[in-house]
């Protein structure tokens, strides 16, 4: 699966290409020389923490915000000159951005119109978009302030998706809905995508949601793309003390102090840590020091001296028992906490 | 605000009834006198309907057209010249924004009747002049409105526009047009009941016979001394503010 980086040519077959993207914010730095492909066809999400840049960086490859510096490439080509109209990119907004004062049909059929289709053949296709996302004649006749929040989502995607464009941009579609939406707008989306073939840049500040759907994560933070590659090696063997940590829970040690094999910043993953492993990069006593239940999963803190160990697992003695605790795998880090 | 709070609106109910309803009763009660008599509210043999007959007459039926016409003007041409600012300034921020709003509000900045005497050197003398010179003076209030309304438009819906295709003009004409129309109905209601009650334009650019119904009341009242005359002008002209709130479109009045 290719990757975002520092490729030094741009591939046709990439649908989006940002080549040191810098863009300022009143005096914020927002984009700190940003690199990043997406390949045509693939699922790229971006993830990182509230105001790391993500949404500028939306902002930026949908033509609504002036990079200071580098270049944007959609298609192969330089998008520079391009206005937002020009681009042929979807996207579907934080807010979701729908027009208040238009019925969910007109909402949708605003893009083949503007694009110079008929309003026969406009609300032709908005209608047969809308079907495909399950929204119905009655709701497309609402206004959006009569839409719950799902059927909403669903009417943006839609809007978004009518005009066919060459890539797909989502800024934290999923937000604000509940545990059961999201896993349903979320399989509604990856089912589109996957219908229609269209790249897909998808922004959220869920680790699971992005590892479990992207082709390619990408890490953000202070403006910098810290880390980026499919979602497995990210997670288990990450450059970056901030992907490490960013990503789920993470026990980064100093080797030396941990008196581990290795040198510098080591990552173990908590599912890593076992009691009484057999095989074990390392070994030591410890004792339970706390324990939480997360229903599939516990959580138990294990004392090791000064230190303190996160173990993920089904069942752990109870607290204040000494095991012999150690790892499977130790992950070297390369990088400090922020790039 | 609760029941039992409601008693803190009664300073404010009993300035409007004796402010705004009591004001009005003694206005209507002073067109009802016969001409030549005195003010009194009661006064036996004083009742008459001379004043309110006059305005129909050829002259008051000139006046209350005339008035009419520069209301819907002022109302036009205070919301669009308004519009056109407010599309300029919304957009701004910071100092832009700050210096933006200060020349909005620059005709209001110096007395009124400094800036007549300035639009007397510049306007054209006649209706048009008045009409001009009124809308300079609405405009500014017609403008900060549209700002306010502007600036509550949501700004990725233009950008969520201009994403599925729309140019500029079309985002306008789509989008941002229909979400102020509430904004633009308020300004043409306050643009137009402005315009009715236009008095100083009329009065130092107009020419006499574009005299509106203000300028007919400061006529009868120090020109000529009559009293009732200018009470029933001036109960014409509150009966034409209301027929115009009552007219102003829906969204202007929610």
């Amino acid at each position: 699966m290719p990757t975002a980086g520092n490729a030094p040519s741009c591939a046709p077959a990439e649908a989006i290409r940002l080549e040191g993207v810098s863009c300022l914010r009143g005096p914020v730095l927002a984009l700190d020389g940003v690199s990043l492909a997406v390949p045509a066809g693939a699922f790229v999400s971006i993830l990182g923490p509230s105001g790391c840049g993500k949404s500028t960086l939306l902002g930026v490859v949908a033509g609504h915000i002036a990079p200071a510096a580098g270049r944007v490439l959609l298609g192969g080509a330089e998008a520079k000159a391009l206005a937002p109209e020009a681009r042929g990119i979807g996207m579907v907004f934080q807010n979701l951005a729908l027009f208040p004062h238009l019925s969910a049909i007109d909402n949708v059929a605003f893009g083949p119109r503007a694009r110079g289709a008929g309003a026969a053949e406009a609300l032709g296709r908005a209608r047969a978009m809308l079907a495909r996302v399950g929204i119905g004649g009655d709701e497309a006749a609402r206004r959006p302030d009569g839409l719950s929040g799902g059927q909403r989502q669903r009417v943006a995607l839609a809007r978004a998706l009518v005009t066919r464009p060459a890539a797909l941009l989502l800024d934290e579609p999923l937000s604000g809905l509940d545990t059961h939406l999201r896993s349903q707008m979320l399989e509604l989306v990856l089912r589109l995508h996957k219908e229609t073939g269209i790249a897909t840049l998808m922004v959220t500040h869920d680790p699971a949601e992005a590892m479990a759907h992207g082709d390619i994560l990408a890490v953000m933070n202070r403006g910098k793309v810290v880390e980026s590659g499919p979602p497995r090696r990210l997670y288990e063997a990450p450059r970056s003390e901030f992907t490490a940590g960013f990503l789920g829970p993470a026990n980064i040690v100093d080797a030396a102090v941990a008196g581990l094999p290795g040198s510098g910043r080591v990552l173990v993953r908590p599912e890593h840590l076992e009691i009484n492993p057999s095989g074990a990069a390392f070994s030591r006593p410890m004792v339970v020091a706390r324990l939480e239940y997360h229903g599939h999963e516990m959580l138990a803190t294990l004392a090791d001296g000064p230190l303190r160990w996160v173990a993920r697992g089904r069942g752990f003695p109870p607290v204040g028992t000494a095991v012999v605790a150690g790892a499977s795998r130790v992950h070297p880090l390369e990088t400090g906490g922020s790039p | 605000m609760t029941a039992r709070g409601g008693w803190l609106l009664v300073p404010a109910l009993l300035a409007c009834a004796l402010g705004t309803a009591g004001g009005a009763a003694l206005t209507l009660r002073m067109s009802l006198h016969a001409p030549g008599t005195g003010a009194g509210l009661y006064e036996p043999g004083s009742w008459s309907l001379a004043n309110w007959m006059a305005l129909a007459d050829a002259h008051h039926g000139r006046i209350i057209a005339t008035t009419v016409v520069t209301g819907l003007a002022v109302a036009a041409l205070s919301t669009s010249a308004g519009y056109l600012m407010a599309l300029a300034a919304a957009p701004l921020s910071g100092w832009r924004f700050a210096l933006a709003v200060g020349l909005i509000l620059a005709p209001r900045l110096c007395g009124v009747l400094a800036a007549l005497f300035g639009l007397q050197r510049l306007l054209p003398r006649g209706w048009l002049g008045g009409v001009l010179a009124e809308t300079w003076l609405v405009a500014p209030y017609a403008a900060l409105v549209l700002v306010v309304a502007l600036r509550g438009i949501d700004p990725a819906l233009a950008a969520a526009a201009r994403g599925l295709g729309a140019g500029p003009w079309l985002v306008l004409a789509r989008v941002v047009w229909p979400l102020s129309l509430p904004a633009v109905a308020l300004c043409l209601q306050l643009g137009w009941v402005w315009g009715l009650g236009a008095f100083l334009g009329p009065l130092f650019l107009g020419g006499p016979g574009e005299a509106t119904l203000a300028v007919e009341m400061q006529r009868e009242l120090f020109d000529l001394g009559r009293w009732p005359r200018a009470a029933a002008d001036g109960v014409a002209l509150s009966l034409l503010c209301v027929v115009a709130l009552a007219a102003s479109p829906r969204g202007a009045r929610a």
